[in-house]
C-alpha cells in the first residue's frame, strides 16, 4: 500500500502543474468486516477493502473536481489533471478567495483502537448469534434482521498551502430491527450500539430491548386529531436537532435556500435548550481535532439557552461572509466533495427525569424513534409518527397508527418547555429527552 | 478477460461454493452543476472493480476489489470463502440458489448521442442557459441549482452455473432546484429528470416546461396557505401515485422483506390487497426509462411482473434466493448499486395501471377533498405497512372545483387499508418519478408512475 499523504501530495502537485490556483486532495483507504442477518439467521458475511483519491481544484474560483477509485502515483496524476480540466471548464467564481493555511492542532485520543482493527470476524459472528438468542428469549417468533460490523482506515489531506496531514480511525457497529407478528397485529423497533473502542462498545442487551420494545408497539391503535404536548425521546431528539443544526449551514443560509436565514444570533428555542459541539471527546464517534480542510476544531455553544450563536463554515463560506471559519468542512474517504457538518453533539441536561416529564401530562404524544426532519428550506414539520405512544394520565398509554405530527420548526423549538436530566449517551455525544407543550397531533381516527 | 473469469469462478468451485458470480465494471461519469448564474462546479469520476459473491455451506461470503485482476479476484474469492465459512455454522436459514439456464449474452445501450461525444464547454453551457431560464423568471427567485450528469460504462456478469453477460449502458440525468423568497416566506421547488439514454435526453429537454415552469411553481407556492390537517378524500396526481406505489405497495412486495417477515404482504397470494380496478406491474422492460435494464445483476433476463391484477395479489419480486424459496421462476428483480455491493431484491420502473376514468371526471365526480400534486421523497415501514409520502402541493376541492393552494404537506397511511380506499383510478399513466431508491444502504436508478387516483379517506398532515 503505497504512502496515503505522498499519493495527495503527488495529486495536488499534479493540479497545479496543469493550471490550477489552488488544489486539494483527498486520499482514503479502509477496510470493513460485516455480517448480516436475515429471518433471525445469519446470513452473509463480507470484507470489502475501498479505497480512492478526490481532488478539487480551483481556477478562479471555480472548482473542478475527480475522483478515481485506484490507488497510485499514476492514478494521481491522472486524477489532477483532470481537476485542474475540470476547473477550467467552470465560469470561475468570484466569491471563492483562498483555501486555508496550514495551522498547529492535535489529534484526539481514542481515534483508533489496535483491538478493533485487528478482530477476528468470528467475533463479529458471535455477537450476532448472541443477538439472535437474546432476542428469541423475549420472543420467539420474533424476526430479526440487521447484523454487525467493524471499520478500520486511513485518510490523507494534502493542499497546495500545505496543509499536510493523515488521521486513523476505527469503528464498531450493532444494530438489530425486530419485528414480532401476531396475527395481523405486528410491532418492530430498532436499536444499535457503535464506538470506536472495543472498550466502549456494548453488544450485549442490544437484540433484547430491539425485541421488548416491539412487543410494546403491539395493539396500536389510531387516536383523534389534537393540540396535546409532545415529548420526543432521545432518539427522536437527535433526528430533529440534527436537522437544525444541518439547516445552519453557512452556505445552505448564504445562497437564501434555508430556514435559518437571519437567525444567527437570535433566539430561535426556549431558552431551555443548549447544543454543545464537543469533537474533543476521547473515543467519541465525531471526535476530529481537525477539520476536512486542515482548520484546528474548537469546542462551542451552537444553541445558547435557546439562541442560535454562529452558522457552520468551511473555508470558502466564511471567506464570502469575512467572519471566523468555524472548522465546519467535512469530508468522507476519498470524496472529493467538501460538505458542512458538526462532530458530536451535547444537548444539555435539564434537572427533571423523562418519567417526571411524562408524568405531568394528561393526554399527550409520546415519540420514541424517527424524523420529525423540518422542511429544509420552509421550516415546515409534516412527518409521520412510525414509534409512537398515546400519553395519558401521567403514563405511556398504548401505540398509536397512522398520526401525524403538523407544526413548523421555529413553533415545535419555542414550544420546549423541560430537558430531560436523563440522556441518551453514545461515545462523545449526550442526547435527552424534550418535552414540547401544544403541538397539532393529527390522527387516522 | 473471460478466461481470467472462468478461473475466478472455477477457484470458488474448488474452495467449496455451490454456487458463486461475480459482477465486473468501469465506468466514468461527469457532472456539472451552475448555481446563482455560475457553472462554478465540474466533476469526472471513474470507477472500476469487481465483486465475488459466493455460496458456501447456506452462508453467503461477499468480497469486492477495485481492481479487476486476476490475483485481485482470486484474493476475493478466497476471502469471500473464508468469511462465508465464518457464518456457515450459525445459519439457521441456508441460502439457496433456484437452478437457472446459463445465457451468454451481450447488451449494446441504445442511444443517439454519446455524452463523452459533446464538448465539455458546450454541456456545461446548456446547463447554464437551463439555470438562467429558471433565475431569470422573476426577480423573487433567490436561488437556483442546475444539475447533470452523464456517465458510461461496461458491465460483465458471470456465475458458475454458465452465465457470462457482458453490457455497455449510458445515462443521463438533470435536475433543478429554485428557491422563491417573498417577504419571510421561502419556498422551493424541483424538477428531476434521469433516463437510459445518451445526450439526446438533454437536447429534447424545453427551457420553458423543464426550468421555468419549475420556477413559476416555486412561486405559487409563495401565495399558498399552511394546509388542512386531518382525514380527507384525495386525488393524487401520477407523480404522487408513482411515490405511492413505489414506497408504499413496491418494497412490501420485495420477496426478501416477505421471506424475513418485514412485509404485510407475506401470506396474502390469491387475496385482494387493492380496490377492484387496481392493478399494480413492475417493469423493466418499458424503454429507456430509469429503470430499464435487459438483466439484473445476478444475469437473470427482465420481464413485466404482474403483482396485483384487479386488486388480487399475483406474486412477488425476486432474486435467484427467493424464487427458489418460493418455489417461482426468478424474473430478474435482483440489483446493486455496483461493484462493492451485493445484489438484493429491488423494483426498477412500478406503475399503477391506467383505468378509465379521465380527471376532469374524476374531479367534477368529488364533492369534497383535496388534490395533491408533485412531491420528491417518501418511505415505508414495511413491517407494518404504513407509508408517508411528500406533497409539493394541496388544492382544496369544493363542489368539482379546485380552490385553495395549500403548501407541501406529508400524506400517511397504512398500505392496505389506503389501496382499498381507491374509487377511482385515472386513464393517464405518467412516469415522472426518475432517481434513485435507497435500501440496505444501496441506491440503484428506478422510476415509478401511474395515473390520477381518489382515494378516501387519507390523513394529511398539515398544519391547520
Amino acid at each position: 500500500m503505497p504512502d496515503l499523504l505522498d499519493i495527495a501530495q503527488l495529486a495536488v502537485q499534479a493540479a497545479m502543474q496543469n493550471g490550477a490556483e489552488f488544489a486539494d486532495a483527498s486520499v482514503g483507504s479502509g477496510i470493513s468486516v460485516g455480517v448480516d442477518l436475515e429471518n433471525s439467521s445469519l446470513k452473509e458475511c463480507e470484507v470489502v477493502r475501498d479505497y480512492g483519491i478526490g481532488v478539487r481544484a480551483f481556477y478562479r474560483g471555480g472548482m473542478g473536481t475527480a475522483t478515481t477509485t485506484s490507488l497510485s502515483e499514476e492514478a494521481a496524476r491522472t486524477v489532477g489533471r483532470q481537476a485542474a480540466e475540470m476547473a477550467k471548464a467552470t465560469h470561475g467564481d468570484p466569491d471563492f478567495v483562498c483555501l486555508p493555511d496550514p495551522q498547529p492542532w492535535e489529534e484526539v485520543p481514542g481515534r483508533w483502537d489496535d483491538a478493533v482493527a485487528g478482530l477476528p470476524v468470528d467475533v463479529v459472528v458471535q455477537w450476532c448469534r448472541a443477538g439472535i438468542e437474546e432476542a428469541r428469549e423475549v420472543a420467539p417468533e420474533v424476526a430479526l434482521e440487521g447484523g454487525a460490523g467493524l471499520d478500520y482506515g486511513e485518510k490523507a489531506i494534502a493542499s497546495s498551502t500545505g496543509v499536510a496531514y493523515s488521521t486513523r480511525g476505527t469503528s464498531v457497529d450493532i444494530n438489530f430491527f425486530a419485528v414480532v407478528q401476531r396475527g395481523d397485529d405486528v410491532g418492530a423497533y430498532f436499536e444499535f450500539d457503535a464506538a470506536r473502542r472495543l472498550e466502549d462498545f456494548k453488544p450485549e442487551g442490544v437484540a433484547r430491548i430491539a425485541t421488548e420494545t416491539a412487543l410494546r408497539f403491539l395493539g396500536s391503535r389510531q387516536i383523534a386529531k389534537a393540540r396535546m404536548p409532545l415529548v420526543l425521546g432521545p432518539m427522536a431528539v437527535s433526528g430533529l436537532i440534527g436537522a437544525v443544526i444541518g439547516a445552519s449551514n453557512a452556505e445552505s443560509v448564504q445562497r437564501r435556500r434555508s430556514f435559518m436565514v437571519n437567525r444567527a444570533g437570535t433566539r430561535i428555542a426556549a431558552p431551555c435548550l443548549t447544543v454543545r459541539e464537543e469533537p474533543f471527546i476521547p473515543g467519541g464517534l465525531s471526535s476530529t481535532g481537525i477539520d476536512g480542510e486542515g482548520v484546528p476544531k474548537r469546542a462551542r455553544a451552537l444553541i445558547d439557552n435557546g439562541v442560535l450563536t454562529t452558522y457552520l463554515h468551511n473555508s470558502y463560506t466564511s471567506n464570502k461572509a469575512g467572519v471566523e471559519n468555524t472548522a465546519h468542512a467535512r469530508r468522507s474517504g476519498s470524496s472529493a466533495g467538501v460538505g458542512i457538518g458538526p462532530s458530536n453533539l451535547h444537548i444539555m441536561p435539564g434537572s427533571r427525569t423523562e418519567k417526571e416529564l411524562i408524568a405531568d401530562i394528561e393526554d399527550g404524544l409520546y415519540i420514541d424513534y424517527g424524523g420529525l426532519q423540518p422542511d429544509s428550506t420552509t421550516g415546515d414539520i409534516s412527518a409521520t409518527v412510525d414509534f409512537g405512544f398515546k400519553i395519558e394520565n401521567g403514563e405511556i398509554a398504548y401505540p398509536v397508527s397512522t398520526t401525524m405530527v403538523g407544526t413548523d420548526v421555529f413553533e415545535m423549538l419555542g414550544n420546549i418547555d423541560a430537558v430531560s436530566s436523563d440522556y441518551r449517551e453514545e461515545p462523545g455525544s449526550i442526547t435527552p429527552s424534550l418535552r414540547i407543550r401544544d403541538i397539532m397531533i393529527i390522527g387516522g381516527a | 478477460m473471460r478466461e481470467i473469469i472462468e478461473d475466478v469462478l472455477k477457484l470458488a468451485k474448488s474452495l467449496g461454493a455451490e454456487f458463486a458470480d461475480l459482477r465486473v465494471t468501469e465506468g466514468t461519469g461527469t457532472s456539472i452543476s451552475v448555481q446563482d448564474g455560475i457553472a462554478d462546479r465540474v466533476n469526472t469520476g471513474h470507477a472500476s472493480g469487481a465483486g465475488v459473491r459466493v455460496l458456501v455451506d447456506g452462508a453467503w461470503g461477499f468480497a469486492p476489489t477495485n481492481n479487476a485482476t486476476a490475483e485481485e479476484m482470486k484474493r476475493c474469492v478466497r476471502d469471500a470463502v473464508s468469511m462465508a465459512k465464518a457464518a456457515s455454522a450459525d445459519v439457521s436459514d441456508p441460502g439457496m440458489v433456484c437452478d437457472i439456464e446459463p445465457i451468454e449474452d451481450h447488451v449494446e445501450a441504445e442511444f443517439e448521442v454519446d455524452p463523452r461525444d459533446i464538448p465539455l464547454s458546450q454541456r456545461v453551457q446548456t446547463v447554464y442557459e437551463l439555470e438562467r431560464a429558471a433565475r431569470e423568471t422573476d426577480r423573487r427567485i433567490v436561488n437556483t441549482i442546475a444539475s447533470y450528469r452523464d456517465s458510461a460504462g461496461t458491465s460483465i456478469i458471470a456465475n458458475t452455473a454458465g452465465t457470462y453477460i457482458t453490457g455497455t449502458a449510458v445515462r443521463c440525468g438533470l435536475n433543478i432546484h429554485v428557491t422563491a423568497l417573498d417577504g419571510d416566506v421561502r419556498q422551493s421547488a424541483s424538477k428531476h429528470q434521469s433516463n437510459s439514454l445518451g445526450y439526446e435526453m438533454i437536447q429534447a429537454i424545453d427551457p420553458q416546461t423543464f426550468a421555468v415552469a419549475t420556477a413559476q411553481k416555486a412561486l405559487a407556492l409563495l401565495s399558498a396557505k399552511r394546509a388542512p390537517a386531518g382525514k380527507f378524500d384525495v386525488i393524487i396526481d401520477p407523480l404522487i401515485c408513482g411515490l405511492l406505489v413505489h414506497e408504499a405497495f413496491g418494497h412490501n412486495c420485495e420477496a426478501d422483506a416477505v421471506w424475513s417477515g418485514n412485509s404485510i404482504l407475506r401470506g396474502k397470494e390469491g387475496q385482494q390487497v387493492a380496490a377492484r380496478g387496481v392493478s399494480i406491474y413492475d417493469d423493466p422492460t418499458l424503454p429507456k426509462l430509469n429503470g430499464s435494464f435487459s438483466y439484473d445483476h445476478e444475469g437473470t433476463p427482465a420481464k413485466r411482473h404482474v403483482l396485483v391484477e384487479d386488486g388480487i395479489l399475483q406474486g412477488y419480486m425476486h432474486s435467484l434466493e427467493t424464487a427458489a424459496r418460493f418455489g417461482v421462476r426468478p424474473e430478474g428483480s435482483c440489483r446493486c448499486q455496483g461493484h462493492n455491493y451485493g445484489p438484493i431484491v429491488r423494483m426498477s420502473n412500478t406503475l399503477i395501471a391506467a383505468g378509465d376514468c379521465s380527471f376532469e371526471d374524476m374531479l367534477a365526480d368529488t364533492k369534497s377533498g383535496l388534490y395533491l400534486a408533485g412531491g420528491h421523497w417518501g418511505y415505508v415501514f414495511t413491517a407494518r405497512g404504513q407509508f408517508t409520502c411528500n406533497v409539493e402541493n394541496a388544492w382544496a376541492i369544493e363542489n368539482g372545483k379546485l380552490g385553495q393552494h395549500y403548501r407541501n404537506v406529508c400524506i400517511s397511511g397504512l398500505t392496505l387499508e389506503t389501496l382499498s380506499k381507491v374509487t377511482a383510478v385515472g386513464d393517464d399513466v405518467r412516469f415522472e418519478l426518475g432517481g434513485t431508491c435507497g435500501k440496505n444502504g444501496q441506491g440503484v436508478p428506478v422510476d415509478s408512475g401511474g395515473p390520477h387516483l381518489r382515494i378516501s379517506d387519507v390523513v394529511v398532515g398539515g398544519q391547520e
